[in-house]
């Protein structure tokens, strides 16, 4: 229970202190939703008008990979940068407790873009908000955070041994966009990207949310992402203590 | 010296040789211009190595390389799917657009990250002419642009299987240094706004993610509304986009010219506006004293 409490009420601070920085909040808000633009003139352009909330909820998933991969993976160095790391590492309670209420918070400040891409699209485009399941959209959404907040701590444990870790998240944005089948169907890409994308929580959840969206079995897409997330969550833990002890030993946690 | 002298000073030395004029010493217009020139290039290539936060090789192909060659092919595919246009569209349009994103990002750099690291005031202490300082920062950035476009478009070719005609090429060169350029003086636009505004990659963030939109590069104009369109005409890339297309078709340079010097007119309107907003931001930084407060 109070390790729960802890996730919850730190997820609740770190959501908090992310709201407050406007560019977090614009480029969470803004982005997404040219990007949604596009995607809407984009599926009209093709004919497929029938698919406009389907690129909806597509694009505020990008968005909520954009946020936890660029949150998430400089979780840590943004801590050191704030000068907070020792203080948080210093906490009685295990590493990963303290960490993944952050990344978690980065897939949290993430839901903005997928609320704002549904808000834009049903004020601006008049798509109707007409879910096959409504329910297991809800629910798909919870996961889909939460999963990529474990995912995220993956990103945040190894991405703090690299120097140039800005750049892999740098590159890693259209390539999950990609592979994961946000906006363009697994299907139309080469089938070497096939086993790529089934290890990745991020094709799960968007699988998940589209079929609550579209109709389709939403609840098998759910536990896989689940499953392969705690299984991230369980290597990013493993990493966050090794990188821990690490740094005490050499002395270079505060070091950049 | 006409064509006889000139063969008989070949063939046999001359008894007489006249002595060694003096060399002209260049008019002070040609020094002022030489050392504005060289103000560009060199004060522009070291603010660049200064400036330029990703120097390390891992840092540039990740994000300069790898990165919009991922945009081209999620863009190309998500074209094939939705069968909007054909490979050419794409490929083609997306590789002239990845030049944006150093050359947005490093306009803006130019001036903002000098305001970041407190250098500005020791740059517009300089009494040389702002309007050399502050275009000479664009040039390596194009540079850089017009790299990663010709990277992304022969990577994003060989991937996907386009054929490009050899005789285009010298063309699709000028198209994606027009874009480059254009770009560059966008972002040094962008940048200017970063001496009265606090967070001004904001701005540039949301910026590139328009160009995506505006310039019908993903989206044929067609398929725009009208006001859409109109803006798009106004920003970088979009002629130097409709340029490349047209010279990859076959068309040829005479039928690229008119949008390459459509790009070319907005790239010089941005660089006009980038020197006007500098030169007023930077009166108004003065008397509010704020020009190095972050």
């Amino acid at each position: 229970m109070r390790s729960l409490r802890l996730l919850v009420v730190g997820t609740l601070l770190h959501a908090k202190h992310l709201s407050r920085s406007p560019f977090e909040v614009t480029i969470a808000l803004v982005v997404p939703v040219v990007q949604a633009t596009l995607a809407v003139y984009l599926f009209r352009a093709g004919g497929e008008q029938h698919r406009l909330l389907e690129a909806a909820v597509g694009a505020g998933v990008m968005g909520v990979w954009s946020s936890v991969l660029f949150g998430s993976g400089g979780a840590i160095q943004d801590q050191r940068w704030q000068g907070t790391l020792e203080m948080i590492m210093l906490a009685p309670r295990r590493p990963v407790l303290i960490i993944l209420p952050i990344t978690i918070a980065t897939g949290v400040v993430g839901t903005y873009a997928l609320l704002t891409t549904l808000l834009w699209g049903r004020l601006l485009y008049g798509i109707r908000l007409e879910f096959a399941h409504p329910v297991a959209f809800v629910v798909a959404a919870v996961v889909c955070v939460v999963a990529l907040g474990m995912f995220g701590l993956l990103l945040a444990a190894t991405f703090v041994l690299m120097r140039n870790a800005n750049a892999l998240a740098n590159t890693l944005e259209y390539p999950v966009w990609l592979v994961s089948g946000m906006l363009v169907p697994i299907t139309v890409l080469p089938a070497w990207t096939a086993p790529i994308a089934a290890v990745l929580p991020t094709t799960w959840g968007a699988r998940a949310l589209r079929e609550a969206t579209s109709g389709g079995p939403v609840w098998p897409s759910v536990a896989v992402c689940l499953g392969i997330s705690v299984l991230c969550l369980a290597l990013g833990a493993v990493a966050l203590t090794h990188v821990e002890r690490r740094a005490r030993a050499a002395a270079t946690l505060a070091l950049a | 010296m006409t064509f006889p002298s000139l063969l008989a000073s070949a063939v046999a030395p001359p008894l007489f040789s006249p002595p060694t004029p003096h060399r002209r010493r260049p008019h002070r217009r040609e020094r002022l211009g030489m050392k504005t020139l060289r103000l560009m290039t060199v004060g522009g290539t070291i603010a660049y190595r200064a400036l330029f936060n990703w120097t390390t090789p891992g840092m540039f192909i990740g994000t300069l390389l790898v990165g919009p060659l991922f945009q081209l092919l999620f863009f190309a595919y998500l074209g094939r799917q939705l069968q909007v246009a054909d490979d050419r569209f794409y490929i083609v349009g997306n590789a002239v657009l990845t030049a944006s994103l150093a050359c947005v990002f490093g306009g803006t750099m130019a001036v903002a990250n000098e305001r970041r690291y407190g250098t500005l005031g020791h740059v517009l202490l300089s009494p040389r002419s702002r309007t050399a300082i502050f275009w000479g920062r664009v040039i390596p950035y194009a540079g850089n642009g017009l790299l990663i476009a010709v990277v992304t478009l022969t990577a994003g070719a060989l991937l996907l299987g386009l054929r490009i005609p050899v005789s285009a090429l010298p063309g699709l060169l000028l198209a994606m240094a027009a874009g480059s350029l254009a770009c560059g003086f966008f972002g040094l636009t962008l940048g200017a706004l970063g001496l009265r505004f606090r967070d001004v990659w904001v701005v540039s963030n949301v910026a590139v993610a328009l160009l995506l939109l505006l310039t019908g590069v993903n989206v044929p104009a067609a398929g725009l509304p009208g006001w859409m369109v109109t803006v798009g005409n106004a920003l970088p890339i979009t002629h130097a986009a409709e340029a490349a297309r047209r010279l990859a078709a076959g068309d040829g340079l005479a039928a690229a010219a008119p949008a390459l010097g459509q790009e070319l007119l907005v790239g010089a309107g941005y660089a006009a506006a980038a020197v006007i907003l500098l030169k007023i931001f930077e009166v108004e930084s003065r008397r509010r004293a704020s020009l190095d407060a972050l």
